[in-house]
């Protein structure tokens, strides 16, 4: 090959790459429409619950349940529920954030203005969650989010200590929670209590960096930092080499799928094996324990709903092991944690819209939310005793990657000192 | 210790990058073509290789070889029946066509695949390496890489420089009329240079996808990478790719040495000296 054309002065190029760069950027914002659609015949008078989640885009995975547990729902409400009174249908609008925050604030504003909803629930990491509460408590909407930790739902959208929502709740886990949960299961094994810590910089694994350390130093373990690096490298040579000099036995990390699959696999062919490796927002679906293979064995991981819970509807009384089972039936894969928490958004609505002595009053629903106290699918939920008004928190059981029986891998629960109800499926066992 | 590890991890990874360049930098070199669907393109390559495994039983590395022959055809088929059309209405078409390609081929593999990650399971040997000290290990994986990017390099400029086939498409591309004038096709030698581009682009994406996990999304965030290496090493030129990406790897390894978060930020400012202080690359393309 050789040279480029004298023709093609070197502004066109760099104006050509400049572009390009613009274009790789924008990349995500001109991603599909499509997945979902919201349901067709509405009957005059029904009350309206709009739902907004990522079904397409990169947070996708998340959004992988909502049409079956949709379905599921529409089927346990296909009579209607008394609410004010008397039976009302309830339809469901479904709408796609695309994983992008302004796409996410956009159908919101179109569930709220266009389609005139009563209420709207919101799943699946603070990119959605936020954008949709921040437009419902403008425009005075009821709404419920879940699947975002509380201080990043609760805090990042402006928030301060004392600071209460009027319009807008919502149920997960916090800081305090998954500490609690990693640090039992650290206690049980024992180590010379040397902590590998891996944590980008992004706000997910800031918290932790802000989160983890003084509970670290309360309970005796020293922290080997791997340093806060970007996202989306391709190489951890430097950190790993870190972690072996300094002989760290446990191992912890908030990344980004992606890049967890990457480093898992180095550490492997660099020798570094550590005996306990507890992961927080990567391994929570079957497919990214299937990804990495035999090399998923005995990872651990947070757990907020699994089969084995011993919860079930309010609305039919279906258990958490029958949801799991239909799900597999129904679509041919393997039950994943979003199951339980989108199933609860709904019949969070529905008991709130329910309880209200008129369900159009926009005050009254989301003063039933605030005050809920609930059973349901996805556990005991107390939207009075959370941190801040308006927040439920879910507490968490310790669970291991296994070998499983119909699906490849298999989450076995091996710690349950946070939540002594849920029983446990096999003992704790070393990762490395 | 620590930073002969660094060095030699840093070269291994320039080997990944090189090979990802490769397409993007022929593709340039021959067409003045900045294929914005590169990233997507090796994600589809994998996703093709995934499915070519599960579905016969084969091993990934077998999938490899019904692959890439596979994504050259299409490369040729892709350049007649799409980028063609767009050469004549100037390097802006070209953008947007490779651009529009790109997020179809997104929401299609998510559409057939679903946002699950995946990867290619290579057995026993995605965690194999060759422990030199205690400090240094390396990976079979990284160096199979590292070898197939030089393999690929050198091959393609001695097919570029040697063959007559070669030396056709680089009178074409240095000027389509005239070449046209003596008989060569165009079209036809275009197709050529992107088939060749595609199958390179193939391979790096199967690499990767052993390497690491692959879903439908993560195709642009490799692009950026290969767009480094290539204007690094210098536009238009294969030795200076394969010179790009290495020095690309060696700038992120050993600023993650010093310090983790300088990691990409490292290659970054790299890449911007080059285009500030020496825009022809390293080791730019011999001018005619």
């Amino acid at each position: 090959m050789t040279g480029i054309n004298s023709e093609m002065s070197r502004r066109n190029v760099l104006r050509a790459i400049g572009l390009g760069a613009v274009a790789v950027g924008g990349g995500g914002l001109l991603g599909a429409c499509g997945g979902l659609k919201g349901s067709g015949g509405s009957s005059s008078g029904a009350l309206k619950i709009g739902y907004v989640s990522p079904q397409t885009g990169p947070l996708a995975g998340f959004g992988a349940a909502d049409e079956f547990i949709v379905k599921q729902i529409r089927e346990a409400l296909r009579d209607g529920i008394t609410a004010g009174g008397k039976k009302t249908k309830i339809e469901i609008i479904v709408k796609d954030s695309q994983s992008n925050p302004n796409r996410a604030s956009d159908v919101a504003r179109q569930l709220i203005f266009e389609d005139k909803v009563d209420l709207i629930v919101a799943s699946s990491t603070p990119d959605t969650t936020n954008p949709v509460a921040d437009q419902c408590e403008a425009n005075g909407i009821p709404c419920v989010g879940t699947i975002a930790p509380w201080e990043a739902w609760y805090f990042g959208r402006g928030a301060k200590e004392g600071t209460e929502f009027r319009y807008t709740t919502m149920f997960y886990f916090g800081m305090t929670e998954i500490t609690n949960c990693f640090v039992s299961m650290w206690d049980r094994m024992g180590t010379n209590k040397k902590v590998a810590t891996l944590w980008p910089n992004d706000s997910d694994a800031n918290a932790f960096r802000q989160g983890f350390p003084p509970v670290m130093k309360r309970k005796g373990y020293t922290m080997v930092d791997g340093g806060s690096y970007q996202n989306g490298i391709s190489d951890y040579s430097a950190q790993i080499a870190k972690f072996k000099g300094a002989g760290a036995e446990l191992f912890t990390t908030t990344p980004l799928p992606p890049d967890f699959n990457t480093y898992w696999k180095q550490a492997a062919q660099q020798g570094y094996r550590p005996k306990l490796a507890t992961v927080a927002k990567v391994m929570l679906f079957p497919s990214e324990a299937e990804a990495l293979g035999p090399l998923a064995n005995n990872i651990a991981t947070d757990v907020w709903w699994s089969p084995v819970h011993p919860y079930k509807s309010t609305l039919d009384g279906t258990t958490a092991q029958q949801l799991a089972d239909n799900y597999a039936k129904d679509t041919g894969k393997q039950w994943t944690q979003a199951l339980g928490s989108v199933y609860s958004l709904f019949e969070i609505a529905v008991s709130a819209l329910g309880s209200a002595d008129d369900p159009r009053d926009r005050k009254a629903v989301a003063q039933e939310l605030k005050d809920m106290k609930i059973e349901c699918m996805g556990g005991a939920l107390d939207f009075t005793a959370g941190p801040v008004p308006g927040v439920a928190v879910q507490k968490l059981a310790g669970a291991q990657w296994r070998k499983g029986k119909d699906f490849a891998w298999d989450l076995v629960i091996v710690d349950n000192s946070q939540v002594p109800h849920v029983p446990v499926g096999g003992d704790l066992l070393p990762t490395g | 210790m620590d930073w002969v590890n660094a060095l030699v991890q840093g070269i291994l990874l320039g080997g990944l990058y090189a090979l990802f360049a490769c397409g993007l930098s022929l593709l340039f070199g021959v067409m003045r073509i900045v294929n914005l669907a590169h990233g997507d393109l090796a994600v589809l390559a994998a996703f093709l290789a995934y499915a070519t495994a599960t579905v016969t039983g084969v091993s990934a590395l077998w999938a490899t070889v019904v692959v890439v022959p596979v994504f050259a055809v299409l490369g040729y088929l892709v350049h007649r029946g799409l980028l063609e059309r767009s050469l004549a209405a100037g390097p802006l078409a070209t953008l947007l066509v490779t651009f529009g390609l790109s997020i179809v081929v997104q929401n299609l593999l998510l559409e057939s695949f679903s946002a699950d990650s995946r990867t290619l399971d290579v057995g026993s040997l995605v965690s194999a390496s060759l422990r030199i000290t205690d400090d240094i290990s390396v990976s079979y994986l990284a160096v199979l890489t590292f070898l197939l990017a030089a393999g690929v390099l050198v091959g393609l400029q001695l097919f570029l420089s040697r063959t007559q086939l070669g030396r056709i498409v680089r009178a074409t591309s240095d000027d389509p009329e005239a070449a046209t004038l003596v008989g060569a096709d165009s079209r036809h030698v275009y197709g050529i240079a992107t088939a060749l581009a595609f199958a390179t682009v193939a391979l790096a994406g199967l690499m990767f996808a052993m390497r690491s996990s692959f879903d439908p999304n993560i195709g642009p965030s490799r692009l950026i990478f290969a767009f480094e290496a290539v204007v690094i090493g210098g536009l238009g030129s294969l030795w200076g790719t394969f010179v790009g990406g290495i020095v690309l790897g060696l700038a992120q390894t050993v600023a993650a040495q010093i310090d983790p978060a300088l990691t990409l930020l490292a290659g970054h400012l790299l890449f911007l000296a080059v285009l500030a202080f020496r825009p022809q690359g390293l080791l730019p393309a011999r001018s005619m």
